[in-house]
């Protein structure tokens, strides 16, 4: 029997459509959070280091190239937070009894919780 | 057939990807947006960063965001078309992350 | 048919043939058919098949979305071509390929030997250590129980949440949405009891552990099975269970 064509792959997959674009940007948001991350432990290096060190980083931070950075990382940390929790009830589904909880009433609840915990951050920083 | 050991670095991934979920935001605004504009005051600072809950937030942070990364970064490549390279890579992320989180620990020490 | 094209609107489908052992590699071919508003593809596939050229080959059975045959790629996403109207393609051309990540036997059939195999692999029937005996009467189960997996029994077996899988494109080990899902139907059936036969190869490196949630399986289910969540929540089981086998390791799994 003659051969079937055999199955292909292709390595720009992710680029084919928007379903697959925007899987791969959700996967590299792990990506600029590392590096926010890294960012972060330099500024707690600078603050042990005395106010001098943090008042240096500070007049770093307010450079045009960190700012742009730290525009481009919060973009991708809030993509990251909308896909994880859109992903949440589909790996932890909730059922009362026969009917399941609406997955939306438990994606609304984790901005609920985004929305406190950020409230909380910026309390604790300041006031 | 072997019981799979990902498991193990699932559940730091997931960890990882819910306390970046619920946490990242606020922490960019703080430390990218609030602090070059000059709305956070050092003695403040000063006091999270050498308090013994705020040393091990900073570590857990680190820790767990570092582990999100590699495996979610390992299988990017995988699935870019470099599953043959598969071992190498997940060694590579992993330990890269062990790195990274033994740094975090000797930052969030201070 | 009434149907007798005539200077009417038409449609133009491009479509991918292939014969094996002539031709080296598919390539696409264009064919009008007159444009119909009720008309699915496959309409248009029969169409040109009992009208236009006798040697274009596809499966399909149903024309209803029953019994998984005639799934192919509509201008790119994985449909069931009885339920792809025209209607939703204009102006077109509309492009029908067989199903991606299948090798292709003919023209727009593939070679389902891999999806057969693993499919028998995770035996998706009920596995009971002994039979009740009839006199017992029927093995009963609440609603509840039943909501527990009804959603992945609605799985018609057609391929389309692999075709819409890079993992699987990658990794031909890789078991796959459907399958996993019909893993997860059994194991959370209350009258199964073949779950820790099922978990040995579902929680292998070949089972759930490569997919990485692109949701795409979900998306083009035509049959709201969810593949994807089932795959995410026996992530969840395995990690637990793996989380208790160190705990308790001479346990039950």
């Amino acid at each position: 029997m003659a051969a079937p064509y055999p199955r292909q792959r292709s390595n720009t997959w992710y680029l084919a459509n928007w379903p697959y674009r925007l899987f791969m940007l959700r996967e590299l948001s792990a990506v600029f959070l590392a590096l926010y991350t890294v960012l972060l432990l330099l500024l707690v290096t600078k603050v042990h280091a005395g106010p001098a060190a943090f008042a240096g980083y500070v007049h770093t931070l307010q450079s045009p190239l960190l700012i742009a950075v730290h525009v481009v990382v919060m973009a991708f940390a809030l993509l990251h937070s909308v896909t994880w929790f859109q992903a949440v009830p589909k790996g932890l589904p909730i059922r009362r009894g026969e009917e399941p909880v609406p997955p939306q009433l438990v994606i609304g609840a984790n901005y609920v919780l985004l929305l406190a915990v950020t409230v909380i951050v910026v309390v604790i920083v300041r006031v | 057939m072997r019981r799979s050991s990902e498991p193990l670095f699932w559940s730091l991934f997931s960890a990882g990807g819910m306390l970046t979920a619920l946490l990242m935001p606020a922490l960019i605004l703080v430390t990218g947006f609030l602090a070059p504009a000059e709305w956070v005051e050092y003695e403040r600072l000063e006091a999270l960063v050498t308090n013994p809950l705020g040393r091990l937030v900073i570590f857990a942070v680190a820790f767990l965001t570092f582990f999100h990364w590699a495996h979610r970064f390992r299988h990017v490549l995988v699935e870019m078309g470099l599953r043959r390279f598969g071992l190498p890579i997940a060694v590579v992320c992993y330990v890269a992350a062990l790195a990274g989180s033994a740094w975090a620990g000797v930052v969030a020490l201070g | 048919m009434t149907n007798i094209p005539t200077a009417e609107q038409t449609v133009t489908l491009e479509i991918a043939r292939y014969r094996p052992g002539v031709d080296q590699r598919p390539t696409l071919q264009r064919y009008d058919v007159p444009y119909r508003e009720e008309w699915v593809v496959l309409d248009a596939l029969n169409y040109l098949k009992d009208r236009v050229d006798g040697s274009l080959s596809y499966r399909w059975s149903c024309r209803m979305g029953i019994c998984g045959s005639c799934g192919m790629m509509v201008n790119g996403t994985a449909k069931l071509t009885c339920a792809a109207f025209l209607r939703d393609y204009l102006p077109g051309p509309i492009r029908i390929e067989p199903l991606s990540n299948f090798p292709v036997e003919r023209d727009l059939v593939i070679v389902l030997d891999d999806f057969m195999e693993k499919l028998t692999a995770i035996k998706p029937w009920i596995i009971r250590d002994a039979e009740q005996p009839i006199e017992q009467g029927e093995y009963r189960q609440t609603p509840a129980q039943l909501a527990d997996f009804k959603q992945y029994s609605m799985c018609i077996n057609c391929m389309l949440c692999y075709a819409a899988c890079p993992v699987y494109q990658h990794e031909e080990q890789f078991l796959g949405p459907a399958v996993l899902a019909l893993a997860q139907r059994y194991n959370h059936d209350s009258r199964d009891q073949g779950n820790a036969d099922r978990y040995e190869l579902i929680w292998s490196d070949e089972g759930i552990w490569d997919c990485t949630f692109v949701g795409e399986c979900s998306t083009v289910c035509p049959k709201h099975v969810d593949p994807a969540g089932a795959i995410q929540q026996a992530k969840v089981e395995s990690t637990i269970g793996w989380f208790r086998s160190f705990i308790a390791p001479f346990g039950r799994r």
